[in-house]
């Protein structure tokens, strides 16, 4: 059997202590999974879950209290703060809530950005960058700064950055949780197309489970603090997805019960 | 600007009723000026243009004071005195925060020493280099240069505060490395700040260049000045007085113009940075 | 815990005592070089650009014995307290009365606004022309730049009281001195003291440059008179003192304020 991508064993975090009366919580206790190269994992839970905690720690912007994170089965760095790679050496992407987009640039510049700080930046990855603002319907809006830009159009800007560099794993905590109902689904479809281009391994987080059956090859249910595994799910929906219509899928409804369970 | 108070609008078209009011406020404003130079003509009947010139008088003597070149002539010593100045100050006052960024105990050993320096008053301390520069314009340059690094040490200090550590965490994940960061992050998102602070200092430049020059000089529109009052001149004075207001208007507006070209990318909703009487 | 918050979590060291005695020390170590860079300038470049500290102390203990100096400090603290309550009360009443007359307002606002402009110190020679060679100029001075300072931010005041505030006093039936006295003054009242926390050391900077360009008496006479003598012992002991006066004032309403405001949640957009 083939080594997973990315393994996750036995990780626990606590943050630091705020009063002196107790200890802090842990938010994250013995969660164990693992992804492969090539999957499209989310993962459910509920607010507070530490989801964000859990994706900060991968991407290695945080440290963990205990456990292990296997990357191409190796062993990240993750309890010391001053050995922490951010991002791995680009190879691990992350697409955060915020779009943090820098707003000082057009959205040119801001998808040229990861370029160009790895000095990556020439004429041919110039080029794929114009192709992907076009792919990703920013087309036009090469020259505008951030803040002509709507919510979705700004999401979809943070996304194409991330894809712009080609990192193996991407990293997604909840990016169209902040949008409309309409702009989401358009988004949803549009990161599924973009996936196809070039099978990446994505884990998305996410609190709303239809999204997590749409988009996933496999979700993960994370329970309450301290979170850990309370569930895996095989989407056997075949692909391609009919994001919109999902709902409509015979084996949609089932798959909605047992999830919606685990999360209480 | 909105007025305060105004008439109900119940009723009435809101377009029609904004381009009236708003001839209504031109006009009233253009109605304010000639009223005050009324006065000020009638004043001059009265009393005599030795006490308070004449806008006539002023008018063509300005006039001329630029057509012969003699009124450029010493504006250009004080614009140069106040640019320079300027220049001087504000540089060391944007570097240092930055240089300091990765230091705050520096940061912090220095802070007292700037808030004293920046709450001293740094005009008094004019005749101090006077002593020790001379009557010309170098003393003139110094005074600028020491009052304008205070203010711009501070709002560009805070620029660098206001740094978002989420963009940073961003960027480093895409690879960045500290250099990066400071010229990508650090760097652009500062320039608000220090451009409001250029802003703050801008009057501070010219005014502390007359000054300056009005305790003693033999060049710029201070010196101008002081000649005029010393030769009872009050037509030469109000002359000087109108170019310095220009010159401070100039400097106000270049300083704009060159904000807004560079920070087009700032939200428009970021008022209060933009708040800088 | 977004990426932010995590960011910052991770990067704030824990305050620890040694880093606020290193701070501390440091400080001091500062204030000593500086001292010794004075000393050494005053060997170096000689005692008509640089005083030696030791003689400019000496010189501030004896005019203080002899009185001198309390006088000029008396005068100058006189004169600024006279044109800051001109200026002060000026600059309060007057956007008073202008929110009575909307359409006034109006007209002469960009007018008002251009004035600012102009720098006020260029004004003197005027006013010494006009107003003689004792006080009176120096009191326009002070007296301007403090109005300004005040008239901008209470007219700004008053323009950002909660309309719906008015309203509803005037549904209550309050008539438009009560208004004044109960809504708006009390709106504007951190706008108020955020002025008088820069018109006050300003009205005290004031009246010593006045004292540069005209007058016989006060620490800014006592500077310039020094520096035309070239006593140079004169001018920096004048300006050792002028400068401890303004940070002393400084001292002063940055502990007051924080008395009389403990209460009020802080505003961060009212730090001035």
């Amino acid at each position: 059997m083939e080594e997973p991508l990315l393994e996750i064993r036995g990780l626990a975090k606590r943050f630091a202590k705020r009063s002196r009366r107790e200890p802090a919580p842990w938010v994250i206790q013995d969660l164990t999974f693992s992804v492969s190269e090539g999957e499209f994992l989310t993962i459910i839970g509920p607010s507070g879950a530490g989801k964000t905690t859990l994706l900060n720690i991968i991407a290695q912007i945080d440290v963990a209290s205990g456990g292990e994170v296997r990357f191409q089965s190796q062993c990240a760095p993750i309890d010391d703060p001053k050995a922490l790679q951010p991002g791995l050496a680009c190879r691990i992407g992350y697409v955060t809530q915020d779009d943090h987009l820098l707003p000082w640039r057009t959205t040119l510049q801001n998808v040229l950005f990861p370029l160009t700080v790895q000095g990556r930046l020439n004429a041919e990855t110039r080029t794929r960058a114009e192709m992907l603002i076009r792919t990703a319907g920013l087309g036009g809006f090469e020259n505008h700064y951030p803040h002509e830009l709507s919510g979705g159009m700004r999401k979809r800007a943070a996304l194409i950055r991330t894809l712009v560099y080609n990192p193996p794993v991407i990293l997604m905590d909840e990016p169209f949780g902040a949008l409309d109902a309409q702009t989401r689904t358009q988004l949803q479809e549009d990161l599924l197309r973009l996936w196809n281009l070039g099978k990446k391994t994505i884990i998305f987080v996410t609190h709303d489970i239809a999204e997590a059956i749409a988009l996933g090859d496999r979700t993960l249910v994370l329970s309450r603090q301290p979170s850990r595994i309370a569930g895996k799910h095989a989407i056997t929906i075949p692909r391609p997805r009919d994001v919109r219509g999902i709902m409509t899928h015979p084996e949609f409804g089932a798959l909605y019960q047992r999830i919606r369970a685990q999360l209480q | 600007m909105t007025t305060l108070g105004g008439g109900s609008t119940i009723g009435r078209p809101d377009l029609w009723h904004r381009i009236a009011t708003s001839l209504l406020a031109s006009g009233d404003q253009i109605l304010v000026l000639v009223v005050l130079v009324a006065i000020w003509q009638v004043l001059s009947m009265t009393l005599g243009s030795y006490w308070v010139g004449s806008p006539w008088g002023v008018a063509t003597r300005f006039v001329a004071g630029i057509g012969d070149g003699t009124l450029l002539h010493q504006a250009s010593y004080t614009v140069f005195e106040a640019a320079a100045g300027f220049v001087l100050g504000a540089l060391p006052a944007v570097v240092l925060p930055f240089a300091l960024r990765r230091l705050p105990i520096a940061t912090a050993i220095l802070d007292p020493f700037m808030v004293g320096g920046y709450g001293a008053p740094k005009l008094a301390l004019a005749p101090l280099f006077i002593l020790w520069f001379g009557i010309g314009i170098e003393s003139k340059i110094v005074l600028v240069a020491v009052t304008v690094f205070f203010i711009v040490y501070f709002s560009a200090q805070a620029g660098i505060c206001a740094l978002d550590v989420g963009l940073v965490r961003m960027a480093q994940v895409m690879g960045a490395t500290e250099r990066h960061v400071a010229r990508h992050i650090v760097f652009p998102g500062a320039v608000p700040y220090v451009f409001a602070g250029l802003r703050l200092a801008m009057p501070y430049a010219i005014g502390g260049a007359i000054i300056a020059e009005l305790i003693s000089a033999n060049r710029g529109l201070g010196y101008l000045i002081q000649f005029g009052a010393m030769n009872f001149d009050t037509t030469g004075i109000f002359v000087a007085l109108v170019a310095t207001t220009c010159i401070v208007f100039i400097g106000n507006w270049s300083v704009n113009a060159v904000e807004r070209r560079l920070l087009r990318w700032r939200p428009v909703s970021d008022v209060t940075l933009q708040a800088g009487t | 815990m977004t990426l932010r918050e995590a960011a910052i979590d991770l990067d704030t060291p824990a305050p620890v005592r040694s880093r606020q005695h290193a701070v501390t020390l440091g400080r001091v170590a500062l204030a000593a070089l500086l001292l010794l860079a004075w000393k050494l300038s005053a060997e170096m470049a000689g005692p008509l650009y640089f005083a030696d500290p030791i003689k400019v102390v000496q010189r501030i203990v004896v005019d203080t014995l002899s009185g001198s100096l309390l006088r000029d400090t008396y005068v100058t603290l006189r004169l600024s307290a006279i044109g800051f309550a001109l200026g002060c009360g000026l600059g309060i009443v007057l956007p008073f009365l202008l929110r009575r007359l909307p359409r006034l307002t109006a007209a002469v606002e960009p007018y008002i606004m251009a004035s600012v402009g102009i720098p006020k110190y260029a004004l003197v020679p005027l006013f010494i022309l006009w107003f003689g060679i004792d006080d009176a100029p120096k009191l326009w001075l002070v007296g301007l730049l403090v109005f300004y300072v005040v008239f901008i931010a209470v007219f700004a005041g008053i323009r950002s009281v909660d309309r719906g505030l008015i309203d509803m006093a005037r549904v209550a039936g309050a008539g438009e001195a009560a208004i004044a006295r109960e809504v708006i003054w009390n709106s504007l009242l951190p706008f108020f003291f955020a002025a008088l926390k820069i018109a006050l050391p300003r009205a005290v900077s004031a009246a010593i440059i006045g004292e540069f360009l005209v007058g016989n008496e006060g620490l800014g006479y006592l500077i310039e008179h020094s520096r035309q003598n070239l006593d140079t012992v004169g001018v920096f002991a004048g300006i050792v003192v002028a400068t401890a006066l303004v940070l002393a004032i400084n001292a002063l309403l940055v502990t007051v304020d924080r008395r009389v405001n403990a209460w009020r949640p802080t505003d961060r957009h009212m730090q001035v």
